[in-house]
């Protein structure tokens, strides 16, 4: 099943060959001029992209009142605009902000990380090496035997933040207080010992490590 | 004419205020003297009992001595029969003095005490007369006259000291001679006087307090800001010196308001210029790298597919160049507040690697991370200190790419910790012709001073490091 997405964009130059980028990435666009109608149309999407410079309602607008309307609809923000003032004003609501000129393979990529943050595509599951994953039922699956892998909560915690975030880099701090709920604090070995274990779980060779990956100084990352 | 103006006192001056004070008080003396008399004449004929009539015959002492002395030249040669005779009818006139008088040997004659004594006059304090006189008894009679009660009157008989028949006396009780009605008088000038200048102290010092909290009402409006922290106008009062002040002072908060006023739209203008220049430069931009996209999709030769990396790659660049030129636009204006937070900077360069990490490894860098050391806290703004580690790394991706090499670390340097970015690149100095890198570096100068963070580059053909510390924190 293909995803909908909802694209506001006034630029019509823009729009069009954005648009049709994206149909050839297998979405459905909903692509409108201006902001009137968005909520309406937005009803059946899994997220929506907005232009900051809109005529009528601006951008941000249009974004806020989507979200209040669908708090659980993934917004990514566009903008032609620097200042900085404009990045936190457009994040405090919108999941995230790309400037443009933007490179339409990086705007898919930004599309595909938060549907699947969004945990829009959740039932699909997602093939990793030697892996299925099954997001939405907390399962994880050895593709080639069908055998299940049993994680503990913190093990499979730490490996779904690592799939919500496919591809990137996250830090150790990020990763503990995404799971722990807690600051953490430097030397804490915690989080070591659970991804060697979750390792020996999900890794073929767990002394060298294919899915979860170390970035040495910096963290963990999962590549797509 | 200016000068004249200012010579001029309306009466609305506080200084002609101060001088109708004075002058008041001036006029006072002889308007308010004469008056306060007449008014105790009038008070004290209604209620103090009136002195006796006779006492007027004393009041003149002048005439009493020429009286005494005329009477004693008319007494020359005469027998003491005589004289007797003649003091006791002058005792019968002068019925509140005592009269004696001595003969040529000295003997005291007659002593003829008064009529009709002085209500109050004590008779203990009149000197001693002795039955017959010596130089020394004369001595001392006459010094114990002089300024003493009673006053003592002598005459020689004749007028003369040389006619040699002896010489007279008349003692007049002081009670007579300075009625003390005079004395209350006094007292009565010295209240009015006292009052007048306890008077003229109140007034002057209400005046004085009067100026004195109007002046520090002036200074409260000046310190106290209101909310958008400008001075508040203060209410109009009186139209002298200070009330001009006053006026002037809101004169100036109105100018005041006015000007930032102006500022705020001169500066929502310029961020809303730098914002649609923004859009209009990179609308186009954002089209031409959709073309170039999709221009890809065609069957190309390879150098084709080259000239459209590059392209594209310039058209990234050219973003970031439009991003940094407006982002200092906005910074140099000096309009853009910085929230400093505490906050682990260590934590922030990890976490800004991680976002740098898949570009440096599809461009093929070596990436060499050590911040394995105790967290680092300043005083950042986070999404700045982003920015600064942003324009540092891409200096190295545009200008540092021959070594293909990134390194991060914490460190010590001069008893300071320190982060430093290093890479192999061919140094600075090779980077003239590498356009558009200072500005990246002038936006990371602006807001690391902004940070009270140091920053200096180590640069030889062998690479750059860049080392960033606290300007203020020693270990």
């Amino acid at each position: 099943m293909s995803m909908t997405l909802l694209y506001i964009e006034d630029d019509r130059e823009i729009g069009s060959i954005v648009s049709a980028d994206l149909r050839e990435r297998e979405y459905n666009v909903r692509w409108l001029q201006s902001g009137e109608g968005a909520i309406e149309e937005a009803a059946d999407c899994q997220l929506a992209i907005l232009d900051v410079m809109l005529p009528g309602l601006d951008g941000f607008t249009v974004g806020q009142r989507l979200k209040r309307a669908y708090p659980a609809l993934p917004i990514l923000m566009l903008s032609a605009r620097t200042s900085i003032d404009d990045k936190l004003q457009g994040l405090q609501f919108a999941d995230d902000y790309l400037t443009k000129p933007f490179h339409p393979d990086e705007l898919a990529a930004r599309v595909e990380v938060l549907l699947r943050r969004a945990g829009a595509s959740s039932t699909v599951p997602l093939a990793l090496k030697h892996l299925l994953v099954y997001e939405g039922d907390n399962r994880v699956i050895r593709a080639g035997s069908g055998e299940e892998i049993l994680l503990t909560g913190k093990q499979f915690q730490i490996f779904s933040y690592l799939l919500r975030h496919l591809g990137q880099i996250m830090t150790k701090e990020q990763i503990y207080e995404a799971v722990w709920g807690e600051p953490y604090m430097e030397g804490d070995k915690t989080l070591m010992v659970h991804i060697r274990h979750l390792r020996e779980k999900i890794e073929e060779d767990p002394a060298s490590p294919e899915i979860i990956e170390t970035v040495r100084g910096i963290g963990y990352r999962v590549r797509a | 004419m200016k000068r004249f103006r200012r010579l001029r006192l309306p009466k609305s001056s506080l200084l002609s205020r101060y001088l109708l004070i004075v002058v008041a008080a001036l006029f006072f003396v002889p308007v308010i003297f004469p008056l306060s008399i007449m008014a105790y004449g009038f008070f004290t004929s209604m209620t103090v009992p009136k002195d006796p009539a006779d006492y007027a015959l004393y009041t003149k002492v002048t005439e009493l001595e020429q009286m005494w002395h005329e009477e004693a030249l008319l007494l020359q040669g005469r027998s003491a029969e005589e004289i007797d005779e003649r003091l006791q009818e002058l005792s019968r006139k002068y019925t509140r003095a005592s009269m004696f008088w001595v003969d040529h040997e000295g003997k005291t004659r007659l002593l003829l005490e008064p009529v009709a004594p002085v209500p109050g006059a004590s008779a203990a304090s009149r000197p001693v007369i002795p039955e017959r006189w010596t130089a020394v008894d004369a001595i001392s009679f006459m010094k114990s006259t002089i300024g003493n009660d009673p006053l003592g009157i002598v005459a020689f008989i004749g007028d003369r000291e040389e006619a040699g028949e002896g010489f007279m006396v008349m003692q007049v009780s002081r009670l007579v001679i300075s009625s003390p009605t005079v004395e209350i008088l006094n007292l009565w000038f010295i209240l009015v006087l006292l009052v007048f200048f306890v008077g003229f102290a109140i007034v002057s010092w209400l005046f004085f307090i009067g100026i004195r909290k109007r002046l520090l009402r002036l200074q409260r409006a000046m310190t106290v800001t209101g909310p958008a922290g400008m001075p508040r106008p203060i209410p109009y009062g009186k139209p002298d010196e200070i009330g001009r002040l006053e006026e002037a002072f809101n004169t100036m908060v109105g100018e005041l308001a006015e000007s930032r006023r102006r500022e705020a739209e001169e500066e929502e203008l310029r961020k809303r210029l730098v914002a649609d220049l923004s859009h209009d430069l990179r609308t186009p931009l954002t089209v031409i790298r959709s073309h170039v996209h999709h221009m890809t999709k065609e069957n190309l030769t390879m150098q084709g597919r080259e000239s459209l990396q590059l392209m594209d790659e310039r058209i990234s660049d050219l973003g970031t160049l439009i991003d940094n030129l407006l982002s200092y636009n906005l910074l140099h204006s000096g309009r853009i507040t910085l929230e400093l937070k505490r906050k682990d900077v260590l934590r922030l360069l990890r976490e800004s690697a991680a976002a740098w990490y898949p570009l440096w490894e599809k461009e093929g860098f070596a990436v060499e991370i050590d911040l394995d050391a105790e967290p680092l806290y300043w005083m950042v703004d986070e999404v700045w200190f982003r920015r600064v580690l942003d324009n540092l790394y891409q200096n190295i991706i545009r200008h540092a790419r021959s070594g293909r090499y990134v390194g991060i670390s914490a460190g010590i340097r001069q008893e300071r910790r320190v982060i430093m970015i290093a890479d192999h690149g061919k140094g600075i100095g090779s980077r003239s012709e590498a356009k558009g890198a200072g500005l990246g570096l002038s936006i990371v100068d602006l807001l690391l001073k902004h940070m009270e963070l140091e920053w200096n580059a180590e640069s030889s053909d062998e690479g750059t490091v860049i080392i960033i510390s606290h300007a203020r924190q020693k270990i």
